[in-house]
């Protein structure tokens, strides 16, 4: 049992980088296919259309820093603890990453047609960043009080 | 499919705009087929037989409406995707309603039921209430008293800015929620055929404006040499 419930620990340590991961792998996709798809309509530009499609990248940045602050000596104290806020963190992260990928792309569909709305048409992938930041910096916080931290 | 199988397609169409606002398409025929090569090949097949159905050029003119009818079945019978279905039921049911008007205009009587003159759900409410303005159907599709009065005052650019604007209008409708998807290319190319149609009225009046001031200005020199 114990060895289960170490196993789950080493989980929530390299959860949060590895879903992170495949959240921005996936919404970077999406959005870099938009930017692509804007590219070949419109003649200038090009640049802050690639530029929106790298944000869904910050999830993965996330990931890695909760994996190192959950990288320590895995105990049977602290395994559950550290496989629930690895994994949520992680789940959080990638589905932030994946529907921030789809507010970009159509950010950058509507920008495309109406260059005066760019700015504004980031507002929805920002605020989707803003729940990721929530999912981070509190995995951060709750990580320093796991029960038998050495 | 997934609902983001087509953004690279989607997102290097030009805006459509307000149909009523353009004076050409915003995109040609020859670029739209070339950005529409993203498709899979069964969509593509899916696309282009939805097009043939849907827009009347395709139809040659000894195009029988039994045929027409049998067609829309065939395909229906085709078609998994219950979203587009559902469009070219709706479509269908649209044409019907408009050919019911334009016959009894023409003076025929109710068409004979068991004949296929038509498609949909309303065939039987049209045949009987032949005799009212809107078919009694009025709740289900508000603007055929409006197109019933356009059809009586022979007014034709009327009539077919209404009929454009409601087919429009259904496809916004029907295009909610889908960005990035088969439907939503669908859509953009059923609206690029309103807007190619519409535009080409423009086309149209423009040449009879040409022709209505060249008379005009020839007109002043006409008895010079008389």
């Amino acid at each position: 049992m114990n060895e289960f419930v170490m196993a789950l620990g080493w989980v929530g340590i390299y959860g949060p980088m590895a879903l992170g991961a495949i959240g921005s792998v996936i919404g970077c996709a999406l959005a870099g296919q938009a930017a692509i798809g804007a590219m070949i309509e419109t003649e200038s530009g090009h640049g802050r259309y690639v530029g929106i499609s790298a944000m869904p990248s910050s999830q993965v940045i996330y990931g890695i820093v909760v994996m190192f602050t959950l990288n320590r000596v895995v105990t049977p104290e602290a395994a559950a603890g550290m496989f629930g806020i690895g994994l949520l963190c992680g789940l959080a992260l990638m589905f932030s990453a994946i529907y921030q990928g789809r507010s970009c792309a159509a950010a950058i569909n509507a920008a495309k047609a109406k260059p005066e709305i760019f700015g504004l048409s980031l507002a929805p992938a920002a605020i989707v960043e803003g729940f990721a930041v929530f999912a981070f910096v509190f995995a951060l916080v709750l990580s320093a009080d796991l029960p038998g931290v050495k | 499919m997934s609902r983001d199988s087509y953004i690279t397609l989607i997102t290097s169409l030009p805006y459509a705009g307000e149909l009523f606002s353009v004076s050409q398409t915003p995109i040609s025929r020859i670029q739209l087929e070339a950005r529409l090569s993203f498709l899979t090949p069964e969509d593509a097949t899916q696309l282009q037989a939805i097009e043939g159905l849907l827009w009347w050029s395709s139809h040659s003119h000894e195009t029988s409406d039994a045929e027409i009818a049998v067609e829309t079945k065939r395909l229906l019978a085709d078609l998994k995707n219950e979203w587009l279905r559902q469009l070219i039921r709706q479509r269908m049911e649209f044409r019907t309603l408009v050919a019911a008007l334009r016959r009894r205009r023409r003076g025929e009587s109710a068409p004979d039921l068991h004949t296929d003159w038509g498609f949909g759900r309303w065939l039987g409410v049209i045949h009987r209430n032949w005799s009212e303005p809107g078919f009694n159907l009025e709740r289900a599709f508000p603007w055929v008293l409006e197109a019933n009065r356009l059809l009586r005052e022979e007014d034709h650019l009327g009539l077919e800015r209404l009929l454009l604007g409601e087919q429009w209008r259904s496809l916004d409708q029907q295009g909610e929620g889908h960005y990035f998807d088969f439907e939503a290319v669908v859509a953009y190319v059923l609206k690029w055929g309103i807007m190619d149609r519409w535009s080409s009225y423009h086309g149209e009046g423009a040449v009879r404006r040409f022709e209505d001031v060249l008379d005009d200005a020839v007109g002043e020199y006409a008895q010079m040499f008389a």
